[in-house]
């Protein structure tokens, strides 16, 4: 019962956003150095870092997936990496406008963050055409499991890679984060990330939630020997 | 403190970092809200996927206790009975709007 | 139960055996890295190469090239039922996943062999840059034996599979990638070899190589399940 936790997470998601926001537009100050531009900030990192996590907790579900040989499992991870793509999606969208606002070019190369988030993207954009061209779905499903974990433990690896070759000569665009923040800024940010983090979470029970409705449709269309239709989808695994 | 920091000259103009910073927030609503509307679509199907099963299931809680030379009248008022207090989730629908 | 040691030992064996009678994948790949060689030279219009240019043809041909001896790693065992025969053997399935890798590094030093003097000789003015590069390339083969072992034995299972190595396998080399290039660049410029930050890349690719090895060999036994 997927939908049975969503309506007090996503009440909470929905305080902790409007908190956020007031924050973010009403108490944050003003940076001296980017000035009003900054408070993408507060959109972009959380983001980030959320989806970031969202990956390694895919990887997790994976793992989970391998051992107790449950389809549930990986019906978790799948949809895990999937709201996470599309938090790296935003991230990205986001980083190339502060880019943008900060440098005037839409893509930097000497951002190592954004450099690193752009090829994790890469990789678990390949998730779906790989688990496409997988036919068996108990196969699909195990080899997902160990792309996920592979993807998941390139995530670190990446981020020492590209940083390592990121030249100290350049000024890191978003040195915000480095250098010790106000109270207010990081009271904020914190809110941000909290907030950032239940929203995934309920889309992630969200999902879930729909995929077991339709899975529940099909258990009950075969128990009336009634047509079932063609499968939903060749990839997203079915919930029951 | 805050005038202090507003004081400070920016790098860049408060009013072209305003804009900024709404696009990046018009990308977070907007893509948020293209998720919502693709589950909306899916929902719609689930929806749709119910009610056929619903009537299956109806006629076919009627054409088992019924004789098996099935009139027309019963056939008729049956259909015409269980759409309406069944498909409640429908007349609610209908009242909502 | 037979030791690994000697079922590791045999299916090496055996995959080089085929290789040399069969020929399907080296002489390919060899001869792919040469013809990017030309098209390089054509397509930057520089008959000399140094430093990051001379680094980054250099590894980009060499990747390009392992990508097609990845393609047809698994191949055989899908064709004539090897994977059948390993689940059935009395051996620990993943010794598969270690011979394999073993081969497959065994035909990225025998392309490097070939393409790489064959680079120096059209591109580089000197050879001096080769000695230490052996250091970088033993690493990389490993890291890159490893990763294309793992996407390797997916893909021979699936459809389109020509298509899912290269797609896959290309974002997941990319640090490997980065590390590599970076390490090879200041051994190839015009001033002299230079050794640039050289320990920490060679740091980089063994960090790679162990969790990649290590991650591959402890999933491969999910992915021989039926």
């Amino acid at each position: 019962m997927y939908g049975k936790g969503l309506r007090p997470l996503s009440i909470a998601t929905v305080v902790m956003w409007a908190i956020t926001l007031s924050l973010v537009f009403f108490y944050a100050p003003i940076e001296a150095d980017q000035g009003f531009l900054q408070k993408i900030f507060y959109l972009h990192v959380p983001l980030a870092i959320i989806a970031l996590c969202g990956y390694v907790i895919g990887g997790i579900f994976a793992v989970l997936h391998l051992r107790r040989d449950d389809p549930r499992w990986d019906a978790y991870s799948y949809v895990s990496i999937h709201i996470s793509v599309i938090f790296t999606v935003g991230g990205l969208l986001t980083g190339a406008i502060w880019a943008k606002g900060s440098w005037g070019h839409w893509w930097v190369w000497n951002e190592p963050t954004l450099v690193s988030f752009l090829i994790v993207f890469l990789l678990y954009a390949t998730y779906y055409p790989f688990r496409y061209a997988i036919e068996d779905r108990q196969r699909q499903a195990r080899y997902a499991s160990v792309f996920a974990i592979t993807a998941g433990a390139f995530v670190p690896l990446n981020f020492l890679a590209v940083r390592a070759s990121a030249s100290l000569v350049h000024p890191r665009v978003f040195a915000t984060a480095e250098g010790g923040l106000p109270t207010s800024m990081l009271v904020t940010f914190l809110c941000a990330l909290v907030s950032m983090g239940l929203l995934w979470a309920t889309l992630v029970k969200f999902e879930l939630s729909a995929k077991s409705a339709q899975g529940q449709l099909k258990r009950l269309r075969r128990a009336l020997d009634a047509p079932v239709g063609p499968p939903s989808s060749r990839i997203a695994p079915e919930v029951h | 403190m805050f005038h202090l920091l507003l004081a400070a000259d920016p790098s860049v103009p408060n009013d072209i970092g305003g804009k900024y910073v709404a696009g990046a927030y018009v990308v977070f609503i907007v893509l948020l809200l293209i998720y919502v509307a693709i589950m909306a679509m899916k929902l719609a199907r689930i929806e749709k996927g119910l009610g056929e099963v619903a009537e299956i299931a109806e006629a076919r809680k009627e054409a088992a206790p019924a004789e098996p030379t099935e009139s027309e009248a019963p056939a008729a008022t049956t259909h015409t009975v269980t759409p309406g207090p069944a498909a409640s989730g429908a007349t609610a629908q209908e009242t909502r709007p | 139960m037979t030791p690994s040691r000697t079922a590791f030992a045999a299916i090496l064996a055996k995959d080089l055996r085929a290789e040399l009678r069969t020929l399907q994948s080296l002489p390919a790949m060899a001869l792919f890295a040469v013809s990017s060689y030309v098209i390089f030279r054509f397509g930057l219009n520089h008959s000399h190469l140094s430093g990051s240019l001379a680094s980054g043809v250099l590894w980009v041909t060499l990747l390009f090239a392992a990508v097609l001896g990845i393609n047809r790693l698994f191949v055989a065992e899908r064709e004539e039922g090897g994977f059948d025969a390993i689940r059935l053997a009395p051996i620990d399935r993943s010794v598969l996943f270690t011979a394999k890798v073993a081969a497959l590094i065994v035909y990225l030093a025998v392309l490097e062999l070939i393409a790489v003097p064959i680079f120096a000789l059209f591109f580089l003015n000197s050879a001096a840059a080769l000695p230490p590069l052996i250091i970088v390339l033993v690493l990389a083969d490993i890291g890159l034996a490893a990763t294309g072992t793992l996407i390797s034995s997916m893909a021979v299972n699936s459809r389109a599979r020509d298509l899912l190595v290269p797609l896959v396998l290309l974002p997941l080399v990319i640090p490997l990638m980065i590390a590599a290039t970076a390490a090879t660049e200041p051994l190839m410029l015009l001033g002299g070899v230079s050794y640039h930050r050289f320990g920490t890349w060679l740091m980089v690719l063994g960090l790679y190589d162990l969790i990649f090895a290590l991650l591959g060999y402890a999933v491969f036994d999910f992915l021989l399940e039926d």
